[in-house]
């Protein structure tokens, strides 16, 4: 069994839909009320690593942003894709079990508005003290000049 | 009256020894380059550097006592500088002599360590106040091995007077019979000087410029030179006590240039040390070591 | 000292910093019992620039993250885009990549090295590390004409070739380097001042490096054997393997000891790759418009694993391009490791990992007084100007 069908196998309680994009990867649609039970099961079973956390907003029209979480392990890829709604961008922080997601999520929170409850350190990473609050430079729609 | 400003002003404490530190300075830095296999300065630079100093503004801290600030570089310079008269500076017989100036020459040169950490505690700043601590932590822990290496000879001398001393070493070279006090002499002198292993006071990486941070302009300019004159004075009496004495300028620029050749060695061979390794160092090996070379010879003078 | 605390500033500017960043450590004396961390000093927005950029340009763009790891974003790029427009770059291009991103980890490394010899305090070690490092950069000078921002990859290819000349020069620089390497080894292992700063500093078990995120040689020196090269082979490493070098102490000697090995494993592998390289084109044709998709491209920088998150919605630009630099990812680690140690250790254990903050932080903003806004480089420029004119 490879590490994919391993992961496959430790989701398949949680996971909406399935979807191989590429080989050595899967993209696994997660309810925002599932994240944590998820990403505590990946822990447990010591599946991979959090790679990285990207925030796609998909603009005001489709009024959908989603919040990806890559989990490596070798050269497998494991994404749990978590859509939500433009207008109350919220993930839960994973941060109590994976300490290091803090910076992550610190990111994500700032560029894209998405709100991490839960997070230790809400505080601003990248952007300057005074940078305006509600502008987030990574929002499709964001007015910067 | 003439002859003492001359003696304070010219020769051997002012203008001479300011000159010959500013040389020397260079010499360091050079060789240390040349170690390092770098090109290094051009000869004038520490002048250069000196002159462009003191041509700054100087800059006060706000909220520091402005007379102390600006009084501390002063006294320290002029503690290094008066500690030179009791010195056989370019080999020339110290010009002033009386029983037990060896004391208060070691205690001159101290001054600028003292100077250098209380300016740091005065100004306020948090680099300056970790580089004071360290600085006077520092002094704590050579000043007593570097002043038993200093004993040695005297205590082989039977005399606390430079003159006589040097009279006695000038017919032996302390450094094959006292060789433990003679490195715990010049590793102590490097320590005084705040040279890299021994930088943690004033440790770029970590705090800065340390207690220097907060000067600029003439304070800065004033305590360098203060380090520089220290420099050569603590070469002299290396020199003078350990090799065989300094009869003549000519033995002078030798032996103090080898000196100056060895220190080049260790600052260009060695890590910088931490503070607890500093203090660990001197307390278990540099006081232990100077204490035992000293025994040895009290040992060797009861037996004769 | 008293037993009051004392918050000590490194940085933004701080002469243990090359780079700005922003760290608050509490301290005890000389004991460090806090750490926080501020980044974004060197945030140019480039995640957000390159979605207004078309796929070309934002090659450059992206090069231009990080001055020491350029080629290594670069290369990153362009084997995500070339797999979502179904293009692979002939064999010897890819070898060229490989070529060319071993002798920017050469450069890297030794760099390194330099930096954290002189963070100790060892000024000769960091002399004479730079000194060699020129060797390479010569290499590199020759090879791509340009001593860092290599400009190497093109989407789909390469730009240069490796003729004669130039592989004489890389294989007696690799000669040279190879026995100074060996002599670095011997200090970092052998010196005992410069041990006792070294070793067991900055201790981290493999758990802990696990739990803190940390990734590159800074994980292999705590026992991960995490190298995407070997992982997950990209360009050429499937044909040229290397062997991943791990070491189970996790202080600092063992950063430094497994950074040197992995230089000689470097060395290896590019005489490896310069007897077999194979022939062929250096390019193949791009699309201008790359298909819809997303698409994952991970590869080993000198820092760790490198990883870009690349979407595109079929148009001549990039719908979201996302880059995970590892310095980002180790730099938990650090204010973790802080507490406990001594100042003394601090620039050390911060140049343990490696960091590079300008790929961490990709915005140019000037602030005069409240407000804050993006101004165009003719703005500042006449800002300068001005405020200069006004000043006499």
């Amino acid at each position: 069994m490879n590490a994919l069908e391993q992961a496959q196998d430790i989701l398949a309680a949680w996971v909406q839909a399935w979807h191989t994009p590429e080989d050595n990867r899967f993209d696994a649609q997660v309810a925002p009320a599932d994240l944590i039970s998820t990403v505590q099961a990946l822990d447990d079973h010591g599946w991979g690593y959090l790679v990285a956390i990207t925030g796609l907003d998909h603009g005001a029209e489709a009024g959908e942003m989603e919040v990806l979480y890559h989990f490596c392990r070798g050269a497998a890829v494991l994404t749990l894709r978590v859509a939500i709604a433009r207008g109350q961008a919220a993930v839960p922080s994973v941060c109590a079990i994976i300490p290091y997601a803090s910076v992550f999520e610190r990111e994500l929170a700032e560029m894209l508005g998405v709100e991490v409850y839960g997070t230790p350190d809400p505080s601003r990473l990248f952007l300057p003290d005074d940078w305006p609050e509600a502008v987030y430079p990574l929002r499709k729609d964001a007015e910067l000049d | 009256m003439l002859a003492s400003l001359f003696a304070l002003l010219i020769f051997p404490a002012g203008l001479f020894v300011l000159v010959n530190g500013l040389a020397y300075h260079w010499i360091d830095r050079k060789l240390v380059a040349r170690l390092q296999n770098r090109v290094g300065p051009r000869w004038f630079q520490p002048a250069a550097d000196m002159v462009k100093l003191l041509a700054n503004e100087e800059v006060l801290p706000t909220g520091v006592d402005a007379r102390l600030f600006t009084a501390l570089p002063v006294v320290a310079l002029a503690g290094a500088l008066a500690a030179m008269i009791y010195l056989p500076i370019a080999g020339l017989p110290p010009l002033y002599n009386f029983p037990g100036d060896l004391i208060v020459a070691v205690y001159l040169l101290s001054l600028l360590t003292l100077c250098t950490g209380l300016a740091g505690a005065i100004s306020k700043d948090r680099f300056s106040i970790i580089g004071a601590t360290r600085a006077l932590t520092q002094l704590f822990s050579y000043e007593a091995p570097f002043l038993l290496a200093l004993l040695g000879p005297a205590f082989a001398a039977g005399s606390w007077q430079i003159n006589e001393i040097m009279a006695y070493t000038s017919s032996q070279w302390l450094i094959l019979t006292q060789p433990v006090g003679f490195v715990v002499a010049l590793i102590g002198l490097m320590g005084k000087l705040e040279m890299a292993p021994f930088d943690t006071p004033e440790a770029e990486t970590e705090i800065v410029a340390g207690a220097m941070t907060e000067y600029s302009g003439r304070g800065l300019a004033l305590f360098l030179l203060g380090r520089e004159v220290e420099l050569v004075g603590g070469l002299t009496l290396i020199a003078a006590f350990y090799l065989g004495g300094i009869n003549n300028p000519f033995d002078y620029a030798l032996k103090t240039l080898v000196l100056l050749l060895g220190v080049a060695g260790v600052q260009t061979l060695m890590t910088r040390l931490r503070i607890d390794q500093v203090v660990g160092l001197w307390w278990r090996y540099g006081a232990l070591l100077a204490l035992g070379q000293w025994l040895l010879l009290l040992g060797q003078r009861m037996g004769t | 000292m008293s037993k009051e605390q004392f918050t000590i500033p490194i940085g933004p500017q701080h002469p243990a910093l090359k780079e700005p960043g922003h760290f608050t450590l509490t301290v005890d004396g000389e004991v460090v019992t806090g750490a926080s961390v501020r980044l974004g000093y060197a945030h140019r927005g480039i995640e957000k620039a390159v979605e207004s950029r078309n796929w070309v340009q934002d090659l450059y763009l992206l090069e231009r993250i990080c001055g020491i790891c350029s080629h290594i974003h670069a290369t990153a790029y362009c084997l995500g885009v070339e797999k979502l427009a179904g293009v692979t770059a002939p064999p010897r291009a890819q070898a060229i990549r490989v070529l060319v991103a071993e002798l920017e980890r050469i450069h890297s490394h030794l760099l390194w090295l330099g930096v954290a010899a002189h963070q100790a305090g060892f000024d000769t070690l960091f002399m004479y590390s730079w000194r060699d490092r020129e060797t390479v950069m010569e290499v590199l000078e020759q090879l791509t004409g340009n001593r860092v921002n290599y400009s190497a990859n093109l989407l789909g290819g390469v730009k240069f070739d490796v003729d004669t000349r130039v592989l004489e020069t890389i294989l007696s620089g690799l000669d040279f380097l190879e026995t100074r390497t060996h002599h670095y080894l011997d200090i970092v292992s052998g010196d005992r001042i410069f041990l006792q700063r070294t070793r067991g500093i900055g201790m981290m078990t493999s758990e802990q490096a696990e739990r803190l995120g940390v990734t590159g040689p800074t994980a292999r020196a705590s026992g991960v054997r995490r190298d995407i090269r070997v992982d997950a082979p990209y360009a050429a490493y499937d044909r040229y393997p290397i062997q991943v070098v791990v070491e189970t102490t996790g202080d600092l000697e063992a950063r430094f000891i497994v950074r040197l090995k992995e230089l000689l494993e470097t060395y290896h592998l590019i005489r490896t790759l310069l007897d077999g390289l194979p022939e062929g084109d250096l390019k193949t044709r791009m699309p201008r418009r790359i298909a819809a998709g997303e698409t994952i491209s991970r590869v080993e920088a000198p820092r760790g694993e490198l990883f870009y998150f690349i979407k595109s919605d079929g148009g001549d630009q990039p719908a979201r391009i996302k880059v995970r630099t590892p310095t980002l990812s180790n730099m938990a680690s650090v204010t973790q490791l802080a507490v406990g140690h001594q100042l003394a250790d601090m620039p050390m254990l911060l140049t343990g990992i490696d960091p590079c903050f300008s790929c961490n932080d990709r915005l140019t903003t000037v602030q005069t007084s409240g407000e804050s806004e993006t101004w165009t480089w003719e703005k500042l420029r006449q800002y300068g100007i001005a405020s200069y004119r006004e000043r006499g």
